[in-house]
């Protein structure tokens, strides 16, 4: 009886090894003369953490913003499952089920910390004018949900102590998991985290670390900008890696780390 | 100081409400008996300021869109109550017909004047939103020809008073023994209005809308990457606030019985601008105040020249310039001592309290 169980368990987790989540093809995108993106194609599995590295201007937070509509591309596809996020506006991106953060913390500064999670809730909730107005059932009842959900996400993150402070207020390490927590209410399939470990002190990385773990136990797919290479190379399942706009490297961080593309592109070619 | 900060609201007790009502109910007759018959006549306008102020305050407290060209839709709503209920077309529809056609109307139009400037931020919709109130007045200005629509700058006259129920409020009436006067029965109409107003404002507030309204007015690329339709709810706003303000404009022009387009210039948007900035922006508390203060205020002060006559036997300083002088004085004052409005929000109390604790 308990031997099926395992087998399918495992079967299962092969699987969801194998989906592919996001798929990037052959995206490029150029600001002017300079070729920000070049090809860039890759894959990012459901349920793995992966991890997006490269020195200052490879094109990193390009990428992010091309993947969640803030830049059009010029030529390229993007899909998460089978839907085409490319050409979409960035509601319709978050709408179909990928979320992200901001390497410059962007929280809404006058707005609570309770009331940022809620605003994350809005793609998932319909009521209205009327509703609002009038306050229908169907209105409170999402009302209410949308609360209750905030609070737990609060909690998750471990910020349940500041939910009525506004989150300009807030300290640093905790601006960030706020973040975190606003676009977990919006139900993602797949985070995009952009450097969320950026100007954190050794502690606050140490428990950023844990979150980021405890939300690929629970499902999730995680895609990660980040500098710290201890961080990334700990955390993630898979890696590629950026410069000047072309993917240089991808794959287990074992591998990545040893490549000497990578290694010419983070210190030199003087270096090798 | 503590930082931590409840903006749970504290239920008012149904007495305070009571207590409230009946001062409402009776404000006009104090105001009468203490001040005069005008003083109600200005109780009435302060009232429509209240109006304007709280839909202003959506496209400018809550969504954070700099419009300067709002006296437009206050200019369609009346023009729109003069020309169904004047003489002017020889249309005379009932009162409860044309309000809510001048209002959706004007909210139409906050779409169609929101559209083009959807792309725009700060001081570039300012000047847009500016010359959108401009091209308004100065087309009512010159509608007279080749088809009179507008009458051009002398106006639409003789425009219908409210009549509701075969009571009008342009003559007086009695019930129960009392006596109310026209402007004693308009009070009462528009502060149902107002209230009607002032409600959906703060369930709107309070809401999922008014929440993705204050997202992006606090950053416009996170409330887009976090899943809010920016160009809807940008246009929601605008007509929102449009349809309050056409609201107000049939209510102005119903009252004045007169309309032109001098009612309806620059000055007036900015008037209703600065209720907002000098009460507390984008809450609602302070721009009621804000509304009343610069309503009222002004009249106070025609009393200055009385007394400059008592004390000196001559004016030296018109009423009408140390108003602006005035006015131009508490503006600055409230700008350096009181940035956040006299009545502000409680989150920008907290703002203004934790930067300087």
């Amino acid at each position: 009886m308990s031997a099926p169980k395992v087998g399918n368990l495992l079967s299962s987790k092969l699987d969801a090894e194998l989906t592919p989540l996001l798929t990037v093809s052959a995206v490029s995108k150029a600001f002017g003369g300079l070729q920000a993106l070049s090809d860039i194609s890759l894959q990012v599995h459901a349920g793995e953490i992966f991890g997006l590295i490269g020195p200052n201007g490879a094109g990193k937070t390009t990428l992010f913003n091309a993947l969640t509509g803030l830049y059009s591309i010029d030529r390229g596809e993007i899909r998460l499952n089978d839907a085409r996020l490319d050409g979409r506006p960035p509601h319709q991106v978050l709408q179909a089920g990928l979320a992200r953060t901001f390497q410059n913390i962007r929280l809404f500064a006058e707005m609570t910390a309770l009331e940022n999670v809620l605003v994350g809730r809005h793609a998932r909730t319909t009521s209205g004018v009327v509703g609002a107005v009038l306050r229908l059932p169907g209105t409170r009842r999402e009302e209410a949900d949308s609360h209750e959900r905030a609070h737990a996400l609060l909690r998750r993150v471990g910020i349940a102590q500041h939910a009525d402070r506004l989150a300009k207020n807030l300290p640093y390490g905790d601006q960030r998991r706020l973040e975190i927590a606003r676009a977990l209410a919006t139900e993602p399939s797949l985070l995009a985290l952009d450097e969320p470990a950026a100007g954190m002190n050794k502690v606050e990385r140490a428990a950023l670390r844990e979150l980021l773990l405890q939300l690929q136990a629970d499902g999730l797919t995680l895609l990660l900008i980040e500098h710290d290479v201890k961080l990334v190379m700990g955390l993630c399942t898979r890696l590629a890696v950026l410069d000047y706009g072309v993917k240089i490297a991808e794959g287990t961080p074992d591998v990545v780390s040893r490549d000497p593309k990578v290694i010419a592109a983070y210190l030199g070619d003087e270096a090798i | 100081m503590s930082s931590v900060l409840s903006l749970n609201k504290t239920q008012p007790h149904w007495l305070v409400f009571g207590l409230l009502a009946l001062g409402l109910a009776l404000l006009p007759f104090l105001v009468d008996a203490g001040l005069g018959r005008s003083w109600v006549r200005l109780l009435d306008l302060a009232l429509l300021y209240v109006m304007l102020a709280l839909g202003l305050n959506i496209v400018v407290g809550y969504a954070g869109l700099l419009d300067l060209g709002y006296v437009a839709f206050y200019a369609l709503g009346a023009y729109v109550y003069a020309w169904l209920a004047s003489p002017h077309f020889g249309l005379h529809l009932p009162f409860w017909a044309i309000l809510p056609l001048g209002a959706g109307l004007a909210g139409l139009f906050g779409v169609l004047l929101g559209t083009p400037t959807l792309r725009l931020r700060g001081d570039y919709l300012a000047i847009v939103t500016l010359g959108f109130g401009e091209i308004v007045r100065i087309f009512m200005n010159n509608l007279n020809t080749p088809v009179n629509l507008t009458n051009g700058p002398q106006g639409i006259n003789l425009i219908d008073p409210v009549r509701l129920g075969g009571v009008s409020l342009s003559q007086p009436h009695t019930l129960f023994g009392f006596t109310f006067s026209g402007v004693h029965l308009t009070y009462y109409l528009f502060l149902l209005l107002t209230l009607a107003v002032i409600f959906i404002s703060m369930r709107l507030e309070n809401s999922r809308i008014g929440r993705a309204w204050v997202a992006i007015r606090e950053d416009e690329i996170a409330a887009a990457a976090t899943g809010i339709n920016t160009r809807n709810l940008k246009l929601l706003a605008f007509a929102m606030g449009a349809t309050f303000g056409g609201l107000a404009g049939g209510l102005f022009a119903s009252f004045q019985g007169f309309i032109s387009p001098e009612s309806f210039n620059l000055m007036e948007s900015i008037m209703i601008l600065c209720m907002i900035v000098l009460g507390g922006m984008g809450h609602i508390p302070g721009v009621i105040f804000g509304a009343l203060l610069l309503t009222l205020l002004p009249e106070a002060l025609r009393y200055t020249g009385d007394w400059q006559r008592n004390l000196f036997g001559q004016i030296y300083v018109d009423p009408a310039d140390l108003r602006m002088l005035l006015f131009g004085l508490a503006l600055v004052a409230v700008m350096l001592y009181r940035p956040a409005g006299l009545i502000p929000s409680a989150r920008r109390r907290q703002e203004f309290a934790d930067a300087k604790g």
